[in-house]
């Protein structure tokens, strides 16, 4: 198919591979983070770590939306989903996310009517379709599916389903980049920045990253010979000195953004005063919720819910993974009591999870390295 | 649409390409189909959609139009 099949062409990949070899200073350690879930998806998918030098690590970021949602709304959700005669409808890798008493798809074992839809629009359908029953989407999510969810919201309201509602978890990814910059147990060389949140946004959010930090931002695509393309981009940057936002994937982000989706969003959503992300605590200003225009259909204000913070396990380390602090095999509990068929932590429910990543294909090429 | 195997479409920052069938414009919705030839339903308010046009669909939205001219990629 174009557009992808030849970024995936594994001969320009070694060539790439090739450029990196060249662009790297012997003796120099670089740590590259990829912000996004779909980039540690692809980066062990395709073993692009295989291919580059051993001095270019790439470190995963906190960029899986399911990955950082908290216990305490889990529980929020599954309390939600257990009320009599109410649809409840998620994404499919929300459902296997354990709160602090089993996951959406245990309630639905135990008779909750919760329903796995792949967009708002099919939660917006299922409610069309019950006008007698309450039908609610958890919504989650970066600004890639923000404007999915808004303009769902804004069909709804033009069309007057008033039995659907948004129980609302969506989340910026500006504020936790600066948290993670200003953590002091991080050293990074740069970034590869998210295609697709940039799609919506654009590459503009991120210049305060070359400019306060210092540090290079590639805005990346996600087939293999992007994520190479990338690398390559931001080692260039270091060998010559300069650190500036760059735009890889020009094919599908423009630098402002697209427009239509950031005035939808803005009539529909404001931002929370702080918001929970997993393992990395409250950080302001990094969530949405529905604006007072769309507050009738904020399932957080029809429904009650427990609101409680949960802590993580004891034994989960996601939050030093999702701050790249550790690698995923580096977490005590990893491929032994947390797996994909039993997640203690988020990062191993996600097939974006750095963890379920990792369990899925990159452990394969440890095991070579320890052979 | 489809899922790649072990690849869920719905999370992480992730998008498909998929070709527009058809066109509503009254209700601001597409037909359009996947590299699997599976077809679904896609919101075009954020693009303008025609039908032949490659969009990058994320959670049943279409996001941006792929251009033509795809930047080099190397």
């Amino acid at each position: 198919m174009k557009f992808v099949d030849e970024f995936r062409d594994a001969e320009l990949g070694r060539v790439l591979a090739g450029e990196i070899l060249a662009a790297v200073e012997p003796g120099r350690h670089y740590k590259v983070m990829e912000v996004c879930g779909g980039h540690t998806h692809s980066i062990y998918k395709y073993g692009i770590d295989d291919l580059l030098p051993a001095n270019v690590e790439l470190v995963h970021g906190p960029g899986c939306p399911v990955c950082v949602i908290p216990m305490g709304r889990v529980d929020d959700a599954i309390a939600m989903a257990r009320r009599p005669g109410l649809i409840f409808t998620c994404f499919g890798d929300m459902m296997r996310v354990p709160g602090s008493d089993g996951t959406l798809l245990d309630a639905k074992a135990q008779g909750a009517d919760i329903r796995m839809v792949y967009s708002p629009l099919d939660a917006l359908r299922i409610a069309k379709r019950h006008p007698d029953r309450e039908v609610v989407f958890f919504a989650i999510g970066f600004e890639t599916t923000a404007p999915s969810t808004a303009l769902t919201l804004r069909r709804a309201r033009a069309e007057g389903v008033a039995n659907f509602s948004c129980f609302c978890n969506h989340v910026t990814i500006v504020p936790p980049l600066r948290a993670l910059l200003d953590s002091p147990d991080l050293r990074l060389d740069g970034f590869i920045g998210p295609g697709h949140v940039s799609t919506v946004v654009g590459a503009r959010p991120f210049e305060f990253i070359p400019a306060a930090y210092a540090k290079p931002v590639v805005v990346s695509g996600f087939e293999p010979v992007d994520i190479l393309q990338s690398v390559l981009m931001i080692l260039r940057q270091l060998s010559e000195g300069r650190c500036e936002v760059e735009n890889q994937y020009r094919r599908v982000v423009p630098y402002e953004g697209n427009l239509r989706a950031l005035e939808v969003m803005a009539e529909v959503f404001e931002l929370r005063p702080h918001f929970e992300w997993r393992g990395l605590g409250f950080i302001s200003h990094s969530g949405l919720k529905l604006s007072e225009a769309y507050a009738d259909l904020d399932a957080e204000r029809r429904f009650a819910v427990p609101g409680v913070r949960v802590a993580d396990p004891k034994a989960c380390q996601c939050g030093e993974v999702l701050k790249g602090v550790i690698k995923p095999f580096e977490c005590k509990v990893f491929g032994t009591a947390c797996t994909p068929e039993r997640p203690i932590g988020t990062c191993m429910v996600s097939s974006e999870g750095a963890c379920a990543a990792y369990y899925n294909f990159g452990r394969f090429a440890r095991e070579r390295e320890v052979v | 649409m489809s899922c790649e195997a072990g690849h869920c479409i719905t999370c992480g920052d992730d998008g498909v390409p998929m070709h527009v069938v058809r066109v509503d414009p009254v209700r601001g919705l597409a037909l359009c189909e996947d590299e699997g030839g599976a077809r679904s339903t896609v919101e075009v308010g954020l693009v303008d959609a025609r039908p032949g046009d490659t969009l990058l669909v994320h959670a049943g939205t279409a996001l941006a139009r792929l251009a033509t001219a795809a930047a080099a990629p190397a």
